[in-house]
């Protein structure tokens, strides 16, 4: 038997009163793939992703990590809630979030917001965390501003601490809710730059993204969702050359 | 000066009563003021209606009114149901329980939208994110959002404490010996009015003073990671 998907999504629908949001989107993950979700605004992208870690609760659909289900049922309102609570926040420690607006927590520093979920979640022994945070730190090259509050940080600054902080939860998959969309061009290069690393080092990845180059080169698998529905997916080389529906062809002309 | 140092004991027994009336009422008060702000909220429609009426019914009514009212129609009432029930028999209720209570769910009232407001100003992504990384309620309560509302309801909490503080000199109409009532009755029975109540004065500046300076300690402890526009 072969190994499961390291991330299954299983028909995700998702309405907000009777506007209908998310209408039956599929998706799968392999270990080490990077999957780049493109869309209009109103699409239902950051929608869908936030359905993954039921930051919304999804009205009906199955997510699968490694395997396992997260199982849902109804509540006397006939609403979609948890089964178990204890299940989906041991899930969510495993699919780490970054933000379009970074989201720190502003009254701790540097250190205290990537120390957070390794101690008080996984419950790590504080010199191993501490370690380990250092060594993120390092990685997104921030290990000089350990001590810093976020509000000391320019934007590109604070979203690789966020990227630092969803790191040291050791994530299964990482979950990219348009990560350079808040941040002033001449540093977005500094972020995309962190994420390209970690593509390459094999993290399995979703990205909602406008930014058609990261798709383009890093993606394995780029996902076009248009209306709450997948409009094209497939290998980003044949995907951005060969543009099938002419709405994928419009977006790609809007975004040039 | 030598009629106070006669008195002085007096004086210091009703500033005693004063400050534990005061911090007693404080503690009814926080309590009702962070269940209020839980209530208002709350994902419960029933919950949000019964804190809606608190806080309406409460701050609309005179401090004055209801203290008068519960102390003498509290007892009543309270006798009236141990007969009914014929759970108790006679009850007195004490000058000093009537009033804590009294100012304490009064100031409740004042701090459920004090700690409401403080709740809705932290940044609700700084919440998603607890919740993403797999915290729970009560950690995400304790570490994210405690830290934060206690700075954003400081101001306000400050305020609240002042008012409080002097508003527990209304239990002196119901012979509770405070402050007030001691320097009042030290200076009728002198006919030095004026002196005791320059004194009620002084004493009551200190402790509001000290109460400023301490507040204002705390609020810089818990600003850290803040920027001030300069």
């Amino acid at each position: 038997m072969s190994e499961p998907a390291a991330l299954k999504i299983d028909d995700l629908h998702k309405s907000f009163g009777s506007h209908k949001v998310i209408k039956g989107v599929s998706m799968e993950a392999q270990k080490g793939e990077v999957i780049a979700i493109l869309g209009a605004s109103g699409s239902g992208k950051s929608t869908f992703l936030r359905c993954i870690n039921l930051l919304e609760t999804p009205n009906s659909g199955d997510i699968y990590l490694a395997g396992e289900k997260m199982r849902m049922t109804k509540n006397r309102h006939g609403d979609t809630v948890p089964e178990d609570i204890r299940q989906v926040e041991r899930m969510r420690a495993r699919l780490a979030m970054v933000f379009q607006g970074f989201n720190l927590w502003s009254h701790m520093t540097v250190m205290e917001n990537v120390l957070e979920g390794p101690l008080y979640v996984q419950k790590t022994p504080k010199a191993e965390a501490r370690e380990k945070a250092k060594a993120l730190l390092a990685k997104v090259g921030l290990s000089d501003r350990a001590d810093y509050y976020p509000a000391h940080l320019s934007g590109g600054q604070q979203q690789r601490v966020a990227i630092a902080r969803a790191l040291a939860m050791d994530p299964d998959v990482m979950l990219f809710d348009e990560p350079t969309s808040a941040l002033d061009p001449e540093l977005v290069g500094e972020v995309l730059g962190v994420m390209r690393d970690l593509a390459d080092e094999g993290r399995t990845m979703l990205v909602v993204t406008h930014e058609m180059g990261f798709a383009r080169d890093i993606s394995t698998k780029t996902v076009f969702l248009h209306k709450g529905e997948v409009c094209e997916e497939g290998p980003p080389a044949q995907l951005f050359a060969n543009p099938q529906t002419p709405e994928f062809q419009a977006f790609l002309s809007r975004m040039n | 000066m030598d009629l106070i140092l006669e008195y002085q004991s007096q004086l210091i027994d009703g500033t005693l009563m004063t400050i534990k009336l005061a911090l007693t009422s404080l503690v009814i008060a926080l309590l009702f003021g962070l269940l209020g702000a839980w209530a208002k909220l709350s994902s419960s429609r029933l919950a949000r209606r019964v804190a809606g009426a608190y806080t309406t019914i409460v701050r609309g009514i005179p401090d004055l009114v209801l203290i008068l009212l519960v102390f003498y129609g509290g007892q009543v009432t309270l006798n009236n149901i141990g007969v009914m029930t014929g759970l108790w028999g006679y009850v007195e209720v004490s000058q000093f329980a009537a009033g804590a209570c009294t100012i304490g769910v009064i100031f409740g009232a004042y701090f459920t939208e004090t700690f409401r407001g403080a709740i809705m100003a932290i940044p609700p992504g700084q919440i998603e994110a607890g919740i993403s990384c797999g915290m729970s309620r009560s950690l995400i309560f304790r570490h994210i959002i405690w830290p934060q509302m206690v700075r954003y309801a400081l101001p306000g909490f400050t305020n609240n404490w002042l008012v409080q503080l002097k508003t527990t000199a209304l239990v002196s109409v119901i012979g509770l010996q405070d402050l007030v009532y001691n320097a009042f009755t030290a200076g009728r029975s002198t006919g030095q009015l004026f002196t005791f109540m320059a004194a009620a004065f002084v004493i009551y500046l200190a402790l509001t003073g000290i109460s400023d300076l301490a507040l204002r300690a705390l609020e810089r402890h818990y600003s850290r990671g803040v920027v001030r526009a300069r």
